[in-house]
């Protein structure tokens, strides 16, 4: 098994697309958040906390770290090494557990990164401008739901790729659902039953992006609900692309 | 030692394997020939399960691939040389696979040493010609040092010296006593070295064996004789049954055999000046047994779609 995920890991290593798409996700949410620090907060619009602010950034961080999850499937097949990975590795089990392993791997290092990179250049920038916050305060949880989100949407984006087998397919599954089709889905439902609170049921956007959200409303799910129904949703594909990564003809 | 035993394989309706069973003996060369279609990929996919077959079971050794313990070095082999991603270097490619059954990182420069890649290790795969890329998947088939090797058309792509190193190669690992398969649509190669032969059509077997046998069963033979009195001879063949085609300074004979033309020479006084055996060639041999499997036949040059349109 460790030989396995040494070279799953080295295969992502070893590829130009998801060593760019990891980057981008570290570093993009670090950029905005750093020039947002020079150029943005006075005193008194840091909010709750820095991490609270950061965790605005999550979203966008771990879908990126969802195509790097597809990537990590549909390359395989679109560049036929599939093929080969079945060969050398004839328990197909064992190479689906390795990819999910080293996309978990790969996304939780990579969000405590650009954590790291937006928390601590704009301690040092708001410090110098004389600005006064909390890094963190009372908002452990965000820190923990940032690196949650990233991993789950990462292995989301795996299992999708598993799924479809190719990265356009994928991709477009992975970064429609939550941005468009979600909030079409449930606007069309909260219309015919009437019920404003209808969205809290949508698995990505109601849920999983509400984890880094404050919890006050007493309609909304809790944190713990919302991530009990995300990991649900996600374990649901998980087991999808599974079953038919060592079902199917390679 | 592969056995293959009762190996069907369906998509949907159509069967492109059916009920294929032959063995790859350890030490030979086994040739794997069939029409375009005739399912010698598939057969090889099932035989290392990367598709499932619908009955049957191949065994290396006795054991079945998915049960085998560090399968490349057991197995090696090479289906399609454009399998390699083509952004990574011919040593990084080689690598990933060498770290899934433990393979060291000193035998990955070895390979790449035996198949002439040593100073493209560090280029990209995008950046090989297929025969290059060739090159490189005999590199991942040798690279667990295995005892059995499955090639699908290893020469495809190759320039003269690299389809002739292909050969050399093939006898060197026979000769160290490895079982090969090898799939080949060139089939002047394949006669050069291969050992035994496994035909197949439209997913059936249509024969296994030696070479010689194959050749035996399906070439054609005939006696090709010179001699200044040939219409007197032909005369008295014909007589004996034999049919006679005439050549430019003779002519062949056939449905008869050398000796039965010898024995009439000299029982007739008739002088000869060659009277030579003669088989026909493998390509023919191999057109005449799967001519009634053949699933995509091209037009005939003869035929008027390779006419120019009239004006």
């Amino acid at each position: 098994m460790i030989d396995v995920l040494k070279s799953e890991l080295f295969k992502l290593r070893t590829t130009r697309a998801t060593k760019i798409v990891v980057i981008c996700s570290i570093a993009l949410p670090a950029i905005i958040f750093g020039l947002t620090s020079v150029f943005g907060f006075t005193n008194g619009e840091v909010g709750d906390s820095l991490i609270s602010m950061v965790g605005n950034f999550a979203p966008l961080s771990g879908l990126l770290l969802g195509v790097v999850g597809v990537l990590c499937s549909t390359q395989e097949y679109s560049q036929g090494t599939i093929r080969i990975t079945l060969v050398a590795t004839p328990n197909r089990l064992k190479v689906f557990v390795a990819k999910i392993l080293t996309t978990l791997v790969v996304s939780i290092v990579s969000s405590l990164l650009m954590l790291l990179l937006c928390l601590v250049p704009s301690q040092l920038i708001l410090s110098s401008r004389n600005i006064t916050f909390d890094v963190i305060g009372s908002d452990l949880r965000v820190l923990l739901s940032v690196v949650i989100l990233s991993a789950f949407l990462s292995i989301l984006g795996l299992s999708l790729g598993l799924i479809f087998k190719s990265s356009p397919g994928a991709i477009s599954a992975l970064l429609l659902w939550p941005t468009i089709l979600e909030g079409m889905v449930f606007g069309l439902l909260s219309l015919a039953f009437k019920d404003t609170n209808v969205f809290k049921f949508a698995p990505i956007q109601g849920n999983g992006f509400r984890l880094i959200s404050t919890f006050s409303g007493t309609k909304e799910n809790t944190w713990l609900v919302s991530l009990t129904y995300f990991s649900t949703f996600v374990a649901v594909f998980v087991v999808l692309g599974a079953v038919l990564f060592t079902r199917r003809d390679a | 030692m592969i056995v293959v035993e009762n190996l069907t394989k369906s998509y949907g309706s159509k069967k492109a394997v059916d009920s294929l069973s032959f063995s790859v003996t350890p030490g030979r060369v086994t040739g794997f020939l069939g029409p375009n279609g005739s399912g010698k990929s598939t057969t090889m996919r099932c035989m290392l399960g990367l598709d499932k077959p619908d009955t049957g079971i191949t065994t290396f050794d006795g054991r079945k691939y998915a049960d085998i313990e560090s399968p490349l070095s057991h197995v090696g082999s090479l289906l399609d040389a454009g399998d390699a991603h083509k952004g990574r270097t011919a040593r990084n490619h080689l690598r990933w696979i060498a770290m899934t059954n433990g393979i060291s990182a000193s035998r990955v420069d070895a390979v790449l040493q035996m198949v002439g890649m040593e100073d493209a290790a560090r280029t990209k795969v995008g950046k090989f010609s297929l025969g290059m890329r060739q090159r490189l998947g005999l590199a991942v088939a040798l690279l667990g040092d295995p005892k059995v090797i499955i090639l699908d058309e290893p020469a495809n792509g190759l320039d003269p010296e690299g389809i002739r190193w292909t050969r050399e190669v093939m006898r060197h690992l026979a000769g160290e006593g490895r079982s090969v398969l090898v799939s080949s649509h060139q089939l002047v190669e394949l006669s050069l070295v291969a050992d035994d032969l496994v035909v197949i059509g439209q997913g059936k077997l249509i024969s296994s064996g030696p070479i010689g046998n194959f050749m035996t069963q399906h070439a054609k033979t005939w006696v090709r004789v010179v001699s200044p009195q040939f219409d007197a001879l032909a005369a008295l063949v014909a007589a004996q049954g034999g049919t006679v085609e005439r050549t430019a300074e003779g002519g062949d004979f056939h449905a008869v055999s050398a000796v039965v033309v010898g024995d009439i020479a000299a029982a007739n006084n008739i002088v000869l000046h060659e009277l030579s055996p003669q088989t026909g060639s493998l390509e023919q041999a191999f057109l005449d047994a799967t001519d009634a499997s053949v699933e995509y036949r091209g037009q005939s040059t003869t035929t008027n779609v390779w006419e120019a349109p009239k004006p």
